[in-house]
């Protein structure tokens, strides 16, 4: 067994866990992070959803079922978490733009609105309403991206169809970082002869350089671009994803990639060390508290089995609203589906409850109650959550 | 897991390499658990462009879901092998080993033909790329190192591997004096090439029988008390991972339980000295550290890191984002030369944006291609390390 000590290890590479583990490594404390693989936040369209149930994130917030746990948060300490994302997304060139006091809109690629409050910078002209003009973009042979969807439910929306060479999202957005396909692009759209008030793109403006690019293009054409998010692959969830990665590593967090934790060693009231896999022996990583932000189904933190679901890293209580049989709805599509509440219930603290450990924390979309796609909190939540369970760890360590 | 995991969430095709510059390869999803639903044992491969795949593990170390799409893809590169006559340029990497034996024992006229016009001609008449020079043979290899024993407690039986063996033995000397630095006893045992090269040029017959002749020889050692150190990622992770999955080795377990990267042995002896650091004089440089894609996929984290930061007065940015794109022999054949041209471009131009002076990567074949496109001068870890201890290769 290889021996691995910190101060916190944080299990998951989430919006909260990275969070969580940034605002500990700026305390000081030596953090790692490991996960299985890369988080769902990848397959995200890179918005901040905070609360998309009212025009107002925050008041919506405060009007959210009693067991929410939005309401173990202050609203103060959920500006502030916003808060440091927006400065962190500004330094490192990928501004999020928006207010907690009001939501915004996104055009959809089958033409609908999403609700949502931070958008990254390359989103900030989206549409707010059906009427306005605009001209699309997609390139030939792109699969994952209708423009006629759009063309279907806005009067004013016209397209037009460049040939990049390739046809996916990730070889488009490869080609738009190459200088030399930009300016071949450039021309060809100056001579396209747009008469609309705004230019859209699906999301492959680039990897790294997303918003210096739309920017550029912005200028050229004098009028303003945006994208409009994709299924996956998703850049502007990946951007997302690779930004608050480099956020923590700046700050001295380090990260071990491929490590899904497969037991743990505690004595007892405390959880001593998570045992990770590796190719030859196991590697036993020490600490003095634990993040757990394993997110939810599909991110793996939680798993359901035919009769139960359970929490994959220390087999925590699960709650789940009453019995399987009484979740039916005859809505198809209804957002109040019962496994939206299901999760790990946490105290006050973010310690989860009846955890036989004093020195785990949860965060993010593994939280109970928290029903994600009907109350549209997102990333926002995991932001606000990842922060709050770092500060209560921080308490227990000092 | 199996393929039928791949929930098909696309994050493999995001972190794949090649799929970013190549429009010809599927990426890894396509390439690997969706074709697979329609490989049959029965039918002959027709998907050629597995062989575009580099093998470089990234898929499965972002994978959400455990499927490991560069495994899937590794043994259809086998089948395909098997089916299809080889290409010059498979065939000679595949036997690397025994050029590099006839390249080492004729040294000086070896790399005089091969740096020249003539000899670039002829190379690239047999589908190999020369757009980065060759690795100089040394004359005196690893091999020919006399045998030093004493009477140390711990006992490390050393795998170098073929490229300390037969281009850098410098660095190879080194390694054996840092670690008897520790007060370690080093051999180097009877050893082959691991088989990564032939497993990469779809040949796994000759990769399992350099496999079989390793793992008699280590396991002798292990019987006998010693630790297995390796300093090649790559080999390493053919001795830890393919020996006991893809070669199905007898015997693989325990060569994997027992070996180790050299610096997470370092840490190890470090750590079981009571955490006493060794004494790291002052080293006033600033270093990209690019992270081979196999050190991530040996799944041991970045020691080498951990180590240089004891150092006082280095500076090391950790870049663990790009591929530098030759991945052993796959940037020499003719058919993948743009593609790890275009890798190698954009890992050389984060590694600029960082303003270091030099890079520092563990794996050799990252280095010839980060020094080769840069300019830069690329070392190895063991250089830093050792420079810091005070530590020289007497041996010229």
């Amino acid at each position: 067994m290889s021996v691995i000590e910190y101060d916190v290890i944080v299990i998951g590479a989430g919006v909260s866990g990275l969070t969580a583990g940034t605002l500990l490594a700026k305390h000081g404390l030596n953090v790692a992070l490991v996960t299985t693989g890369e988080p769902t936040a990848c397959l995200s369209t890179g918005c901040i959803d905070v609360c998309s149930v009212s025009e107002n994130p925050l008041q919506a917030i405060v009007s959210l079922p009693q067991r929410h746990p939005y309401h173990l948060i202050s609203i103060k300490n959920i500006r502030q978490s916003l808060r440091d994302f927006q400065q962190a997304m500004t330094d490192v060139g990928m501004p999020y733009e928006g207010s907690p006091e009001n939501n915004r809109r996104v055009l959809s690629a089958i033409g609908t609105f999403k609700t949502t409050c931070l958008t990254p910078v390359t989103m900030q002209a989206s549409p707010q309403n059906e009427d306005e003009k605009i001209h699309i973009i997609t390139f030939a042979g792109l699969k994952d991206f209708y423009p006629g969807y759009i063309i279907s439910r806005h009067k004013n929306a016209s397209f037009s169809i460049y040939d990049a060479g390739v046809a996916t999202t990730m070889g488009i957005s490869a080609n738009f970082e190459n200088e030399a396909f930009l300016e071949a692009f450039m021309l060809w759209l100056e001579k396209q002869n747009i008469r609309e008030d705004k230019i859209a793109f699906p999301a492959v403006l680039g990897l790294e350089s997303a918003s210096a690019i739309v920017k550029t293009i912005e200028s050229r054409m004098e009028c303003p671009v945006f994208e409009i998010p994709t299924i996956p692959p998703s850049m502007p969830g990946r951007r997302l994803f690779n930004h608050l990665k480099d956020h923590f590593r700046r700050h001295g967090g380090v990260i071990y990639w491929g490590w899904p934790v497969v037991g743990v060693e505690k004595s007892g009231r405390k959880i001593e060390a998570v045992i990770a896999e590796s190719q030859g022996r196991p590697n036993s990583l020490n600490a003095k508290a634990f993040i757990l932000a394993t997110g939810s189904f599909v991110g793996g933190g939680l798993h359901a089995n035919r009769d139960s679901i359970v929490e994959k890293v220390f087999h925590l209580p699960v709650f789940l609203p009453g019995k399987r049989e009484t979740w039916f709805d005859h809505d198809y599509f209804s957002l109040s589906h019962g496994i939206g509440q299901a999760g790990v219930a946490v105290d006050s603290d973010f310690r989860p409850v009846d955890c036989p450990w004093d020195n785990v924390f949860a965060c993010g979309a593994i939280l109970a109650h928290t029903e994600t796609l009907k109350n549209g909190c997102g990333h926002g939540f995991a932001l606000a959550t990842g922060q709050a369970a770092a500060r209560s760890c921080l308490e227990c360590i000092r | 897991m199996k393929f039928e995991h791949c929930i098909r969430c696309t994050i493999c095709v995001e972190n794949c390499p090649v799929f970013r510059v190549n429009p010809a390869f599927p990426g890894p999803k396509q390439a690997g658990p969706d074709a697979q639903r329609f490989r049959s044992q029965r039918e002959k491969s027709v998907d050629e462009w597995v062989l575009l795949c580099s093998q470089c593990k990234r898929c499965e170390m972002s994978c959400p879901c455990g499927v490991e799409p560069a495994q899937i893809i590794l043994r259809a590169q086998q089948k395909y092998g098997l089916e299809h006559p080889h290409t010059a340029a498979h065939l000679l990497f595949a036997n690397n080993y025994y050029l590099s034996t006839l390249g080492s024992m004729t040294a000086p006229l070896a790399n005089r033909i091969v740096s020249t016009k003539i000899g670039k001609r002829i190379f690239q008449s047999m589908g190999i790329a020369t757009y980065i020079p060759f690795p100089k043979f040394s004359f005196k290899t690893m091999r020919a190192q006399k045998k030093t024993r004493s009477r140390e407690a711990r006992k490390v039986a050393f795998f170098y591997g073929c490229f300390i063996n037969f281009y850098r033995p410098d660095i190879g000397r080194k390694i054996i004096r840092l670690l008897q630095s520790f007060q370690v006893d080093v051999v180097l045992p009877p050893q082959w090439c691991c088989g990564l090269p032939a497993l990469g040029n779809g040949n796994l017959a000759l990769a399992q029988k350099f496999a079989a002749k390793n793992v008699a020889s280590l396991s002798n050692y292990i019987d006998a008390g010693y630790d297995v150190v390796y300093s090649c990622t790559s080999c390493g992770l053919c001795l830890l991972h393919d020996y006991q999955g893809i070669m199905d080795i007898p015997g693989a377990k325990k060569i994997a339980e027992n070996s180790y990267d050299l610096h997470e042995y370092i840490l190890k002896l470090i750590a079981e000295r009571g955490g006493a650091k060794p004494e790291f004089q002052q080293v006033s440089r600033t270093l990209a550290y690019h992270i081979p894609c196999h050190l991530r996929a040996l799944k041991i984290g970045y020691p080498a890191a951990d180590l240089m930061k004891m150092i006082p007065g280095l500076e090391c940015r950790i870049l663990d984002d790009a591929c530098c794109g030759l991945n052993g022999s796959y940037g020499f054949k003719k058919i993948n030369e743009t593609t790890a041209m275009q890798l190698g471009d954009r890992a050389v131009s984060l590694i600029k944006n960082t303003g270091a002076e030099a890079i520092v990567a563990d794996c050799g074949s990252c280095r010839m291609q980060l020094a080769g496109l840069s300019g830069m001068y690329a070392f190895d870890p063991v250089e830093i390390l050792c420079e810091s201890l005070g530590i020289r290769d007497n041996k010229k």
